[in-house]
């Protein structure tokens, strides 16, 4: 049965469209990453959910079951950034979250050593750094062992390890049957944990399914070529007039061709330097998520 | 209701503002009326004049008319109270907790009833200084024989003015959200606009001054040191007492179907 339905929701302010007709379903114990770039709707949706903002149209269900308080009391939520009160200890802000939730104070010593905070327990929640308030709000979503947890961007402010012992977390919470929604724009980080994603761009759901429907069903016969050279914009406008280019994107200190599927990198070579550009990097990326997500979403930045 | 208490007493017993603007009330309110009575009263020796202004004065601090002078003290140290109230409002919306305890599992409703258990308890505890600083008072300056409980019906009239005050800083927090605009909106409704308009009014021989949404509450409780002769008020207490009732209703509506409806965002 689905954890959670998502049914037609559509959200605007004003003249802003911030989700229109989403509709998906997370299947009991899958990892579901909800992925795209910011200001995709992603919190929007979450935020939907959980019921602190409203839909302007359409509804969801937990558990078949319309959304309730008591629904909502047993599912572990970290939504947008870690909202505590900043006087109290971080012990403190747990004992108001249990209280809320209806459960015990027992839990707390677990849930705090199970994001290595226990031995700060008695600090303040202002003396904290972002890493450990990201933490802190994961061990809160942890109080009651709720089967759901709703993450957003639960790496947000993590330094490389944490980033893996959270990851970890994650998988470990997976493995014990909990199902887990997770919001990211990260790729790397939906592909390494994920189940199941959903690609959401500018308020519209691009695609659903498990990982791997999600990477084979390819409806665009498209693949993509990295390349770089001295001066990428000579290099983009060159590229950009080549028969068989379908669209170039600049990413960091590189280009990312889509291109026809019979495209070699050999072709793309030759004409670069008959152009009289000499590439410094030509690497053909296999098919991964991020080439998936950029062939979906046609890989334009909607900030 | 009770639950939800406790729960609001674990977010403020480690707040030092909460304590600070607390105690100012419950130490400050009793020092000062202690502090203006024993000088009014022990002040002997000035002459026939003094006689003459406390004969027409009266006396505020021995029964029965200390209850009106420790109402009308109370509700001019309350305005802090008030004000505590908007921070505890508006400080949820600044951390974003107001999200949280939604996420956490309780309704909006169950957030305003928070709230409201927080009103409650300043109002009962504020009512309760109100009270006890008054009998003392007048235990110790009324001399001969006296009914303490006449014109007890002040300190009532104290818990619906605490009431009609929150109330209102409980619409301004809800609606402003942002801390510093509330306020200053709430200090010039009480301090500004609200005097102002009665002003205005009752300068017009009009008696509508006395329904604005705080003076009717005021008017409950006037200065003691006021003559009986200059009260213009024909109101009587009861139409005011609806009035604040009104008001209450009318802004506890207000609060409910806005919070209900809104997006919870900063």
């Amino acid at each position: 049965m689905a954890i959670l339905t998502v049914d037609n929701i559509s959200k605007t302010y004003g003249h802003i469209r911030a989700l229109n007709n989403v509709s998906f379903s997370v299947p009991a114990g899958t990892v579901f990453g909800i992925l795209g770039p910011n200001g995709s709707g992603k919190t929007t949706l979450l935020g939907i959910i959980m019921d602190v903002l409203r839909a302007t149209q359409g509804s969801y269900t937990w558990n078949g079951q319309k959304g309730s308080n008591e629904q909502r009391r047993k599912i572990g939520t970290l939504l947008e950034t870690p909202n505590f009160y900043p006087y109290l200890s971080a012990e403190s802000n747990l004992k108001i979250a249990a209280e809320i939730k209806g459960q015990g104070l027992e839990d707390i010593p677990k849930v705090l050593q199970a994001v290595n905070l226990y031995q700060r327990r008695k600090s303040k929640f202002n003396t904290y750094s972002l890493g450990m308030k990201q933490r802190l709000a994961i061990a809160s979503s942890l109080l009651g062992d709720p089967d759901i947890l709703v993450f957003d961007e639960p790496t947000n402010g993590l330094d490389p390890a944490g980033i893996a012992e959270i990851r970890d977390l994650i998988q470990e919470l997976n493995r014990n049957g909990k199902t887990i929604i997770m919001a990211s724009h990260i790729l790397d980080e939906v592909e390494k944990v994920c189940t199941h994603v959903a690609i959401i761009q500018k308020g519209d759901l691009k695609m659903v399914g498990s990982v791997g429907e999600v990477l084979s069903g390819s409806s665009i016969k498209a693949k993509i070529i990295e390349v770089a050279s001295h001066d990428l914009a000579v290099l983009e406008n060159v590229l950009r007039q080549m028969k068989g280019v379908l669209n170039v994107n600049l990413s960091e200190n590189r280009l990312l061709i889509t291109c026809e599927e019979n495209m070699s990198a050999e072709q793309l070579n030759k004409y670069c330097f008959e152009k009289g550009i000499i590439l410094s990097r030509l690497n053909l990326k296999t098919k991964s998520l991020e080439t998936r997500f950029l062939e979906i979403t046609g890989s334009q930045s909607d900030r | 209701m009770l639950k939800l208490f406790k729960i609001e007493w674990l977010k403020i017993r480690e707040y030092k503002t909460f304590w600070a603007l607390f105690i100012i009330f419950l130490v400050m309110d009793p020092l000062a009326f202690y502090f203006i009575a024993s000088k009014y009263m022990e002040s002997h020796g000035g002459g026939q004049q003094e006689v003459m202004i406390k004969a027409f004065l009266g006396s505020p601090f021995v029964f029965p008319k200390v209850w009106q002078f420790s109402a009308w003290l109370g509700g001019l140290f309350f305005v802090m109270i008030g004000m505590l109230y908007i921070l505890l409002i508006t400080n949820e919306v600044q951390y974003r907790t107001h999200r949280q305890n939604i996420i956490d599992g309780w309704s909006r409703m169950d957030f305003l009833k928070a709230k409201l258990s927080l009103l409650i308890f300043f109002v009962l505890t504020s009512t309760a200084v109100v009270f006890i600083s008054g009998l003392l008072i007048g235990l110790v300056y009324t001399e001969g024989s006296y009914d303490i409980f006449e014109q007890v019906y002040y300190v009532g009239y104290f818990a619906m003015m605490a009431t009609i005050y929150l109330m209102s800083a409980f619409l301004i927090g809800i609606l402003v959200k942002r801390t510093g605009l509330s306020i200053i909106i709430y200090f010039a409704l009480v301090c500004i606009v609200d005097n102002v308009l009665w002003l205005i009014l009752t300068l017009k021989n009009s008696q509508f001054g006395y329904f604005l949404p705080l003076e009717c509450a005021d008017s409950l409780v006037p200065n003691p040191f006021k003559p009986t002769m200059m009260e213009k008020r024909t109101v009587s207490d009861i139409a005011l007492i609806s009035t604040i009732a009104a008001y209450a209703l009318v802004f506890g509506y207000v609060i409910i179907n806005y919070f209900r409806k809104s997006d919870l965002k900063t």
